[in-house]
């Protein structure tokens, strides 16, 4: 909680000094390089070694997603909320997610992205992430506006801390099938997540990698996984925190880690894909027996 | 298949790849000219290209003498339409003089490409050692330009197509083919058709600020201005009096066009926040000013 709020205040204070003259931070001069796109093979958060943590998958695969509803962090209509989405999952279909309804990745959900790309620039950081074309726009050195209207990416500020860039997101619209990460854990509009992201070595992207794909299953390249450089020297990592008083005991943590991707950036359009990975048939589609209009 | 990066690229620009200061220095040095940023413009309007064969324009007219924004019915006498691509435009025409919508990417939230996608109204685009990114407002669409690359041997069609890029003094060159053709896909606001073959080349330059705000203003007394003040998500800096982003593109597809076409896209720096605008959100229907409705089931399908 403490750090969070640290981090609210410092985003306005330097939002406040700076405002009145854009672009004078527009190269710190430790700003480190995150050009490229990053890739993994892991749709899940990893759990912090130590202190709150995100909601695992007892299921233990991408395909078979039960949220561990008693993980601590979650108070009760949370926890009810994750078994209400694993029924759905013993059932053997999935269910309702921003995925696969195609509808906005929110932070930090959209880190579930298997490949994304950061772009800098003197006054704006923007993500894409490669499924369905999502893009995330974080301020430099701004304040959050005193009255935020919600949108599906929030409204992000960000600045640098010597090597690390820190985002700070408030206003993110919860909608239908809105959800904190992949077992349907709820937020509210009260959802406040800070970011941190920075370069790791290779041989620390590889082990976080590795951890996350032995806690939830690996998302192999020909499912859609990132086919990963073996020559890169670096990694991109992501360590977040959340905070949401209304579903959540606790601000928690988590990260994600991404290396180097490989190969040419195919265009996904996300209603173009009826897959259903669950069950490995093609969803069907709503056919009506007479046009409406 | 060739890598997302440039390998011979990297090799050159390895020194400038060892920080991020030099990743500045890049995008201010003097080889390459720096046309970052979030541009804006207050149409959808294309403006004639320097020279030759120009966009189709629409016979139906305000009062005032601007294109009727809201029935398109595009020039089919237009020489620069081969037969079947006449009959298309007139189809198309006649729909909208009934006062209805044609379907097209935009109103049907379809992915949007080039050359019809360079109609929008705010763009932001990046610039990096090895690619260049363009953005586009109205429904998030990302654009992806590999730089001193080449196009594949066989191109997987995609909405956007396969686009690569260099700088030729101050303008970076876009090359775009590749572009898939699906049910609402058309090369511009009239309906013109397009296939498979379509070929787009784009020049980015900065232009100075006269000349840019009198390209703008003239497109505005062409199309009229799509909001009355800064408004539909678009926000523009009239304060601002630095340089203009101008594109002029032209578009050859042999199976639709006589011959090749050009046109002009002027921005201006855009001000205020990016709009988060999700397409399938927005019901409504401006041709007639009222929310469209959505299709709904007696009972559920499955």
């Amino acid at each position: 909680m403490t750090n969070l709020k640290n981090y609210s205040w410092l985003a306005l204070a330097l939002g406040t000094s700076l405002l009145a003259s854009p672009g004078s931070a527009a190269t710190t001069p430790h700003m480190p390089d995150f050009g490229g796109y990053w890739g993994r093979n892991s749709t899940d958060f990893e759990p912090p070694l130590s202190g709150p943590g995100p909601v695992t998958n007892k299921g233990k695969s991408f395909y078979a997603r039960f949220g561990d509803d008693t993980n601590p962090i979650l108070k009760p209509e949370a926890a009810a909320r994750i078994r209400e989405a694993s029924k759905a999952t013993v059932e053997g279909v999935n269910f309702p997610t921003p995925s696969n309804q195609c509808t906005p990745w929110t932070p930090p959900y959209m880190w579930r992205a298997l490949m994304v790309q950061v772009l800098q620039q003197k006054d704006q950081i923007t993500i894409t992430t490669v499924g369905d074309q999502q893009v995330r726009r974080v301020r430099l050195n701004a304040a959050h506006p005193k009255t935020v209207t919600p949108t599906w990416s929030g409204d992000s500020v960000g600045h640098y801390e010597g090597d690390t860039l820190v985002i700070d997101t408030v206003g993110v619209k919860y909608g239908t099938n809105s959800m904190i990460d992949n077992y349907g854990t709820p937020y509210s509009e009260g959802l406040h997540v800070v970011e941190r992201i920075r370069l790791v070595d290779a041989e620390t992207a590889r082990k976080a990698a590795e951890r996350s794909e032995a806690l939830n299953g690996r998302i192999e390249v020909i499912a859609g996984g990132a086919s990963i450089d073996p020559e890169a020297r670096k990694g991109l990592r992501i360590e977040f925190t959340v905070e949401d008083p209304k579903y959540f005991t606790t601000p928690w943590s988590a990260a994600v880690t991404f290396r180097p991707a490989l190969g040419v950036v195919e265009e996904r359009v996300c209603a173009e894909n009826m897959h259903d990975y669950n069950s490995g048939a093609d969803v069907p589609v709503p056919r009506a027996d007479k046009p409406d209009f | 298949m060739p890598r997302a990066r440039s390998a011979p690229l990297a090799g050159c620009l390895v020194i400038l790849a060892s920080s991020a200061a030099a990743l500045a220095a890049f995008a201010q040095g003097p080889a390459v000219p720096d046309l970052s940023g979030t541009w804006a413009r207050m149409t959808f309007g294309l403006e004639p290209p320097s020279s030759g064969p120009g966009p189709i324009a629409n016979l139906t007219r305000t009062r005032e003498g601007r294109s009727d924004g809201n029935q398109l019915v595009g020039d089919y006498n237009d020489p620069i339409l081969k037969p079947a691509a006449a009959a298309e435009v007139k189809r198309q025409g006649e729909i909208s003089k009934t006062g209805t919508a044609f379907q097209d990417p935009a109103n049907q939230c379809a992915p949007q490409g080039p050359p019809w996608i360079l109609r929008q109204q705010e763009i932001r685009l990046m610039q990096e050692r090895d690619q260049v990114t363009i953005l586009y407002m109205l429904d998030g669409h990302v654009r992806r330009i590999r730089l001193n690359s080449t196009h594949p041997a066989n191109v997987k069609p995609s909405w956007t197509g396969d686009s690569i890029g260099r700088y030729e003094g101050d303008t970076l060159v876009v090359d775009t083919i590749g572009m898939k053709v699906g049910p609402v896909t058309m090369s511009d606001n009239f309906g013109s058709p397009q296939s498979e073959a379509m070929h787009v080349v784009e020049r980015y330059r900065v232009i100075d600020y006269a000349d840019a705000k009198a390209a703008f203003d003239a497109n505005e007394k062409d199309f009229g201005r799509v909001d009355t003040a800064n408004g539909n998500g678009v926000f523009i800096d009239f304060d601002y009096r630095g340089k203009g982003l101008q594109l002029e593109f032209i578009v050859d597809d042999p199976n639709v066009f006589t011959a090749k076409w050009g046109a002009k896209v002027t921005y201006l720096k855009a001000g205020g926040i990016w709009s988060e605008q999700v397409c399938a959100e927005n019901t409504r229907e401006y041709y007639d000013d009222i929310d469209t409705k959505i299709p709904a089931a007696e009972r559920p399908d499955f």
